[in-house]
């Protein structure tokens, strides 16, 4: 079986792509919507903090809640990871997925500021890939060893780790 | 909401909403004044905000407002005025309004890779 398309929602959430690539073009690179009618925001690294908060507070976009904050890592790339933040709608039942990119080396603002539910999000991504965050309020491992040294989830760590249990 | 509550943790009732809402919605017209004439997102919460400001003065009677409004109650209306008006001062210094910063590299957003 095959999920049947929903042509109302496709062409809402273009849309309403649109109105807010109208609103940000500083920072909007492009704006993509999946056949799963899922919107996709692909935003410049510097301009984190202002669609967030604009997604945040808007009348018309109010997505006050942080669903998911996490990585990809695409090593041919120049820039080799891809922030994603995912958010949800609650006025108006809808979710949005913004995407940012960045080097090894490169800090991202810290999203903390805008939902505080970005935290522990963010200590994961520091710890698992690499990507270090500027002013957030406490950025340490969550989830590897004490002393462990590299990124597991980077595409060229290995599967069973450097270190013999 | 009438002399009991609000329904919802943490906001109050409020007496006289009207005034509130009238007093943010000509802060956020002040506000945007300070944005250049041709921007976006300018144009569109003028749209929004004088839309709500004239429903909020021509309705005095708070129920019936809330169902024109149609967004939730009359407290969560206040907020979210009050979230647009810090919305508008960031966005003076931000400036979004401008060309893109930066291009992406070529294959930067190309997926399948």
């Amino acid at each position: 079986t095959v999920r049947p398309k929903n042509e109302v929602e496709q062409k809402q959430l273009c849309a309403f792509g649109e109105y807010v690539a109208e609103i940000l073009p500083k920072y909007i690179q492009q704006v993509q919507v999946t056949c799963f009618n899922e919107l996709e925001l692909l935003i410049h690294p510097d301009g984190i903090i202002p669609v967030l908060t604009f997604l945040r507070d808007h009348t018309n976009a109010q997505f006050k809640s942080l669903a998911d904050l996490t990585a990809v890592d695409v090593p041919s790339r120049q820039y080799r990871f891809e922030i994603v933040y995912n958010l949800l709608s609650l006025r108006f039942n809808s979710r949005i997925r913004v995407k940012t990119y960045t080097d090894e080396l490169t800090p991202l603002d810290s999203a903390v500021s805008v939902h505080k539910a970005a935290n522990w999000y963010e200590r994961e991504v520091w710890d698992m890939y690499g990507v270090f965050f500027a002013n957030h309020p406490d950025l340490r491992r969550i989830l590897t060893d004490y002393g462990f040294e590299g990124h597991p989830f980077r595409k060229d760590f290995p599967l069973s780790g450097y270190v013999e249990v | 909401p009438f002399l009991q509550s609000t329904g919802l943790v943490g906001l109050a009732v409020s007496e006289n909403p009207h005034e509130r809402l009238r007093i943010l919605y000509t802060k956020i017209l002040g506000v945007l004044q300070n944005i250049p004439k041709d921007a976006a997102y300018r144009k569109y919460t003028e749209q929004i905000v004088n839309e709500r400001f004239s429903l909020v003065q021509n309705e005095t009677d708070v129920q019936k407002l809330q169902d024109k409004l149609n967004s939730g109650q009359i407290e969560e209306v206040i907020v979210q005025a009050e979230n647009e008006l810090s919305l508008a001062r960031k966005m003076i210094q931000w400036k979004p309004w401008e060309p893109l910063v930066e291009e992406p590299p070529a294959d930067q957003w190309r997926w399948p890779i």
